[in-house]
């Protein structure tokens, strides 16, 4: 019998180039939406790198993006405890709770693109930290809610409650510039 | 239990908009998707801030902030030195 086994299979470069190496700029945007700058953000992932070229025989090839953010929690997690004022800096503690849904009357008016996503982003950047953090990672990146929790070491129902809210208070600027859906063709 | 009254009755307006952020995120049962959509055709207000939110969402994800690729290329030339072993 012939195994037909890649000569790359058992080579940790190779299968550090092959599964490792194309995850660079999702590890990068990640981890930036995790520690919110550059410079942490580079330390994140060239930790989650070195963790993972440590472990790289035992991976077994599948579901690369999953098997490198799990690494890159737990690397946060070991930074966050070396940094542990930041965590009691929570502006959730201190947000007030006015997520109410603006009842405006919805204007008839065409809704122009530019003026929305303006109108959104400008609503994100003013949102705190923590509320940025998971929807970068749930709208941008496109993780799930456990994963997002996992990725921040936090309850799945605090990710639902920061982007909830999140959306919520961007919502409310968008009605208040008038710029309400009107039937949206999705 | 409630799932059965709402199988009976269908979701409320309140319900829907309990559900909304998750339905959107493709997070919640199957089940609760099908009540959410099928309220969706038949109450007005309720699709209209679903789309809303849904162009929120859309408009978060449509811009993602740039990379600078000084960036990532700093990364590649560390995963290069760490498969080298120039990294102890």
């Amino acid at each position: 019998m012939v195994l037909l086994v890649s000569p790359s299979a058992t080579d940790p470069q190779a299968l550090f180039e092959e599964h490792v190496v194309p995850q660079l700029e999702v590890l990068y945007r990640t981890a930036r939406s995790i520690t919110r700058n550059q410079v942490d953000a580079e330390d994140l992932v060239q930790e989650t790198l070195l963790r993972a070229f440590g472990a790289i025989d035992r991976f077994d090839g599948r579901y690369p993006k999953a098997w490198l953010l799990t690494i890159m929690r737990n690397a946060n997690i070991n930074r966050a405890r070396k940094k542990v004022p930041d965590l009691l800096d929570d502006p959730e503690l201190t947000f007030e709770r006015s997520t109410r849904f603006a009842e405006t009357d919805t204007p008839e008016q065409v809704v122009v693109e530019p003026v929305f996503d303006a109108t959104v982003h400008s609503a994100f950047n003013r949102l705190p930290e923590s509320f940025k953090q998971v929807v970068e990672l749930v709208d941008l990146q496109g993780l799930a809610y456990q994963e997002s929790a996992d990725l921040l070491d936090i309850p799945v129902g605090t990710v639902m409650s920061r982007l909830h809210r999140a959306r919520k208070r961007i919502r409310t600027e968008i009605a208040e510039y008038g710029l309400d859906s009107e039937r949206t063709p999705t | 239990m409630i799932k059965k009254l709402f199988r009976r009755r269908g979701m409320s307006c309140d319900a829907v908009m309990e559900v909304l952020q998750s339905y959107l995120d493709g997070e919640t049962d199957a089940e609760t998707a099908r009540l959410v959509a099928a309220h969706l055709h038949t109450c007005t207000d309720c699709d209209q801030e679903t789309a809303t939110f849904r162009r929120i969402k859309l408009s978060l994800a449509s811009t993602p902030s740039p990379v600078d690729p000084a960036i990532i290329s700093s990364l590649q030339h560390f995963s290069a030195r760490l498969t080298r072993g120039e990294l102890g």
